[in-house]
């Protein structure tokens, strides 16, 4: 039962003087295993040779080709026509700078927000010494920390975020489950008080108003809400640090999800 | 047009260009990285199964060192490989894993006490010792003697990659992504940067570097059924060829590897295999023990690629509407391991393939993976040809994998010659001082322009790009696929030729303004099909088989006639590379010999003595290498 | 830390945007436990308007009635103003932020509109319903009855009703949401008990206030 697709894409080239937004459709025969990636890369090389979409890995690990699907933020090169309905409609992600047709700005928001929240292992660099033995960490530490590291920053979790819609400040799931990924990490030296000056606010933790639009369109299924509770009981917590008894900030420390600095 | 000016430029962003820039950047030099797409999205963040090295902490690794890995490098290499250069990448590559340990890469650990693992679908028991509890664990992989692969779950790649990039984020590396480098500019003697052109806007830019850096990846894309990225086009290689005075070195040295899924062609890991997945055929009997009765699924990439075809051709290959292939199967690994350490073949055959590996088997076959070949440069990373120019990673042939890598060693490549190329690199920024010239930055820029013109116009022709791009895959498949002979050979030098003159009069299809996604392919392709020439060439006229380069009419591996490296260079003018040869190695630490696996007769070759003798150079290289790095 | 905004002064650690968002949950909590306390005791009118008489008897002679109603009113007020920061008062945001529920189609962001628009509602009825009833103490059963039948207040009450109680379930759900209390794995469940107590809630307002319509002055 091969399906004839109507694809809908959107369509506007910001250099183009005479180009303005509007939706274009395309139409082509589905076949087995019909991914989004062969159908856009199908219209490019038969139809329309100057439409924009980025693609890169083709295998769902790189996050190119975040985009809006029906509606949904998601990666088109793993989404299966067969799972879609044969109208298809296509936008590129909002909040995002737009380069043209499908394709956004990721990389420098991504990156803006990283030097932001200054997302690397902040550590002695210079004490590294090549004929010493590596640090010993527990192996289920490690894959806790990869759990979060495996983000490949689509940035489905912004476009899906509305607060993010709304502020453009917002440093979103991503950048706030970034730090989460340092606080677990002994080889950052940061303290809680350190990770509240960078995130410890209404662009950074709470801003969030758990609408949870990033957990439901995660392509990787990295546990985004449960780490940004964690992240906002421990920063909400560290600011009543001195006002509230220490024994009630223990208990609520410990309640449902949690990790701790090992 | 916007110039810019910087001491190292880095054209690339996977794990090799941006370990080679922290490596500038700590050294308090201002370094700039281009990349075609945002760093983390370079190809490097598929890699999933690990990286190689010999910490010989977890058990089935125990009593590894780097003698043994070095062996294991040069026997994979089918002695094609320099040996000084593998020597390095073993004896360092320990000190490597342990420093990205340092700056965050998430390793597994070893945990003490009994596990079971798999061999060829069975279970056994292995028990870690408590004294090495914690300390970075390793798993199997093919054509390795001990367990030596590093590696975080699946996605080691995107682990380690991260994490250089947060290096690059901290040490105030300047990252250009979207930006694509077209030409290099250089005086025939000296390099200085490159032209690149902006892929948000379509602009022309200028770049002018004391030192730059190649680091593209493979040239996978000049073949349709490739597992590379669709950025993987071999972009680092054409600037350097497109001089005339660098050469490529062994380009008919193309990998394929054995479990490419069907019929997307995306790469599930050799650790299926490693962590005991087995190869089944329409039967779904197991045939690799039949073959290779010793390591079975785990021989090297090469030989377990051709077995596969071999049995395919037998007619015991399972058929489908895009062609033959054969299963993988790992349910016996249980639900557990599948969802955890192999988690991105699990979604990968979940999402792309409709197959639940759990219950299902998965459809693969051969696979072309990797390019052993690139820009030859020396020892340091720099190449050939020109002063100032260096290459790391699979865009080079620093050349520790000759004619087969091993699996687990090319994403070990990356950061352990970053490491080392990046330090050579400081030491030569520290010593020289280059004045940039405009005139050279013009005549390439001049030179690109034109170009540019010529396809919008269309006055040199109305060829697509698209279509001569098709023509290339087909010729690359059909002939220059894992079994090669010299008719097919002969067949695809003179259709590549064809389509290289045609390639002049490309046109573009669609309006020009601001930035095209067509004039992308427009410029690229006339350089790949240069890359494919290069490879066709070199295929055909390396009359033996070795390694990966397999030719019917030649079955043997001729030490005697062919112990060497192609150097391909590419006159200005000329339709086909003008070949040379150099010495595989320039000493032999391991005279050549039997690789344990594969077959095949060998025809022997007399070294005289004084080539298996270790420099005095080498050996103090190697100890400054393996130092902090302060010497230079 | 930004090294802009520094120049002219020597920052202190300001702790103040995580002690406004404790304030907020605190406050919002609070008003949770009232609402369902309140309902809970005005409803024993179903049971007998004796009861309810000397319920609020109770908590008039014990003053709470005096000093904890405007307390509360006050908790609102607070609690109003700390969640008013996220409402999207610009027509900029405002759009973007129905344009973004209308594209995603998804439950917990549509729920966000229900909070905001509730959030208005319950603030001008509410205001209204304290002014009179605090106004016009002691609260016997015969008056709020009187309220229903003779005044304009059924309908009022028929509007605050459902829009408190939804704007209490969904915020008792938010706060296990954002604090992690609720956890990925559990939230399905979460979803499911807050939609039976949102229910439950409404149905025993909805009898109560059939009491007092029919209820004999």
């Amino acid at each position: 039962m091969n399906r004839k697709l109507h694809i809908k894409i959107f369509r506007y080239n910001p250099l183009d003087p005479d180009s303005t937004p509007h939706m274009q459709s395309f139409h082509i025969n589905e076949y087995d295993s019909m991914t989004l990636f062969i159908a856009l890369n199908q219209i490019r090389d038969e139809m329309d040779p100057s439409l924009k979409f980025d693609f890169c890995c083709r295998a769902g690990i790189c996050g190119s080709c975040g985009m809006v699907i029906n509606g949904r933020p998601g990666l088109a090169c793993h989404t299966q026509t067969r799972d879609l309905p044969a109208e298809i409609t296509l936008h590129p992600l909002p909040v995002f700078k737009l380069l043209g047709d499908l394709s956004v700005d990721t990389g420098t928001w991504f990156r803006d927000a990283g030097t932001k929240i200054e997302a690397w292992v902040h550590g002695n660099d210079a004490a590294f010494d090549p004929a010493a033995e590596e640090v010993r960490m527990e192996n289920a530490l490690a894959e806790e920390i990869f759990e979060l590291d495996r983000c490949i920053e689509c940035g489905c979790c912004i476009a899906a975020c509305g607060t993010a819609r709304m502020r453009e400040d917002f440093l979103g799931a991503a950048s706030i489950v970034r730090i989460a990924r340092f606080a677990m990490d002994p080889r950052d030296l940061r303290s809680d008080d350190d990770y509240y000056d960078v995130i410890g606010n209404d662009q950074g933790v709470f801003g969030c108003m758990g609408l949870l639009g990033c957990q439901d369109v995660c392509p990787k299924h990295i546990p985004l809400q449960d780490q940004l509770g964690i992240m906002r009981r421990m920063l909400v917590l560290n600011s009543v640090k001195g006002i509230l008894p220490r024994a009630v900030i223990n208990s609520l420390k410990h309640k449902g999800c949690c990790h701790e600095k090992h | 047009m916007q110039i810019f000016y910087t001491d190292v430029l880095c054209i690339g962003a996977g794990l090799a260009g941006e370990r080679v820039a922290v490596e500038a950047a700590m050294a308090g030099f201002s370094t700039i990285c281009l990349s075609i797409v945002p760093p983390r999205r370079s190809h490097s963040s598929a890699a999933q199964g690990g990286m190689q090295a010999a910490l010989g902490n977890a058990i089935m690794g125990d009593g590894d060192s780097p003698d043994v890995h070095f062996q294991d490098t040069v026997k994979g290499s089918d002695w094609g490989c320099d040996q000084e250069v593998a020597r390095i990448f073993a004896d360092t590559a320990p000190i490597v894993m342990r420093e990205v340990a340092h700056w965050g890469v998430p390793w597994n650990r070893v945990e003490a006490g009994v596990h079971t693992y798999y061999k060829g679908g069975k279970p056994f028991e292995a028990e870690e010792k408590r004294e090495k509890h914690g300390l970075i664990h390793a798993r199997a992989f093919g054509g390795t003697a001990k367990w030596r692969t590093c590696y975080t779950a699946d996605g080691t790649g995107r682990s380690v990659l991260n994490t250089l990039d947060s290096k690059c984020l901290q040490y105030g590396v300047t990252i250009h992504d979207r930006t694509q480098a077209e030409a290099l500019i250089h005086d025939g003697e000296k390099c200085m940067g490159c032209i690149a052109r902006c892929l948000r806007t379509g602009e022309l830019r200028a770049y002018f570097a004391t030192a730059t850096l190649v680091a593209t990846g493979g040239y996978g894309r000049c073949y349709s059924a490739t597992t590379n990225a669709v950025i993987c086009d071999g972009g680092g290689q054409i600037c350097a060829l497109d001089t005339g005075v660098v050469p490529m070195g062994n380009m008919e040295a193309v990998q394929f590897h054995p479990t490419g899924t069907v019929p997307t062609d995306i790469l599930v890991t050799e650790g299926c295999r490693g962590d005991g997945g087995t190869l089944l055929d329409v039967n779904e009997y197991r045939f690799m023990p039949d073959y290779e009765p010793e390591k079975a699924e785990l021989a090297s990439r090469d030989v377990v690629s051709r077995r596969m075809t071999e049995h395919m051709r037998k007619g015991l290959g399972v058929k489908s509407p895009y062609g033959d292939h054969l299963w993988l199967d790992i349910r016996h690994l249980g639900v557990h391991h599948i969802t955890h350490k192999l988690r991105e073949v699990y979604d990968i055959c979940m999402n792309f393939l409709g197959v639940n590996p759990i219950e299902q088997l998965i459809p693969v076959r051969p696979t072309q993976h990797y390019s052993m070949g690139g820009i030859r440069t020396n020892r340091d990373g720099a190449a050939y040809g020109l002063k100032g120019l260096y290459s790391a990673g699979e865009a080079a042939c620093w050349d520790m994998h000759g004619f087969n890598r091993l699996g687990g060693n090319s994403l070990a490549e990356t950061v352990v010659a970053g490491r080392y190329v990046g330090k050579q690199i400081v030491k030569y920024l520290r010593g020289n001082l280059v004045s940039f010239s405009m005139n050279a930055m013009n005549d390439a820029r001049l030179k690109l322009e034109e170009r540019i013109e010529d396809i919008v116009t269309g006055r040199k022709g109305k060829e697509s790009a698209l279509k001569l791009r098709d023509e290339m895959h087909s010729v690359m498949m059909d002939y220059v696929g894992i079994f090669r002979n010299g008719q097919d050979l002969q067949k695809a030098v003179d259709k590549l030729a064809e389509l290289h003159e045609r390639a002049d009069g490309i046109a573009l299809q669609t309006s020009p303004r601001g930035f095209n996604p067509e004039m992308s392919t427009a410029l690229r392709i006339k350089g790949m099909i240069k890359l494919s020439q290069c490879t066709a060439y070199g295929a055909l006229m390396r009359t033996e088989s070795r390694g990966a380069h397999t030719r019917e009419d030649y079955p043997e591996r001729n030490d005697k006639d062919w112990l060497k490296r192609t150097l391909a260079y590419w006159q200005e003018g000329e339709h086909l590379p003008t070949l040379v040869y150099e010495d595989a190695s320039p000493f032999y630490e391991i005279p050549p010999g039997e690789r344990g696996y594969g077959g095949g007769r060998i025809i022997p070759n007399e070294l005289p003595k004084e080539r298996f003798e270790i420099p005095q150079e080498a050996t103090e290289n190697l100890k400054k290498a393996k130092s902090k790095g302060e010497e230079y | 830390m930004n090294l802009s905004t520094i120049t002219l002064h020597v920052p202190e650690q300001s702790k103040i945007a995580g002690r406004l968002d404790f304030v907020m949950m605190v406050s919002g909590a609070l008003l949770i436990l009232f609402l369902w306390a309140h309902l809970l005791l005005v409803s024993s009118v179903v049971l007998s308007p004796v009861i309810m008489n000397a319920l609020a008897h109770f908590f008039e002679a014990t003053y709470m009635a005096q000093v904890g109603g405007p307390a509360i009113f006050v908790v609102m007020l607070i609690h109003f103003i700390l969640a008013a920061r996220k409402m999207p008062f610009e027509q900029g945001q405002w759009k973007a932020f129905v344009a973004h529920s209308r594209m995603m189609r998804h439950k917990d962001t549509t729920l966000w509109l229900v909070q905001v628009v509730s959030a208005i509602i319950i603030l001008v009825l509410a205001s209204a319903h304290v002014f009179t009833v605090l106004s016009d103490l002691p609260i016997t059963a015969a008056k709020s009855a009187a309220r229903i039948q003779n005044g304009s207040w059924l309908p009022i009450y028929l509007v605050l009703l459902p829009m408190a109680e939804m704007h209490v379930g969904i915020g008792f759900y938010r706060i296990g949401i954002k604090y992690g209390l609720i956890s990925s794995a559990r939230r399905a469940w979460y979803q499911r008990a807050e939609v039976i107590m949102m229910a439950g809630f409404i149905t025993i307002g909805l009898i109560t206030l059939a009491r007092f319509k029919w209820l004999s002055i």
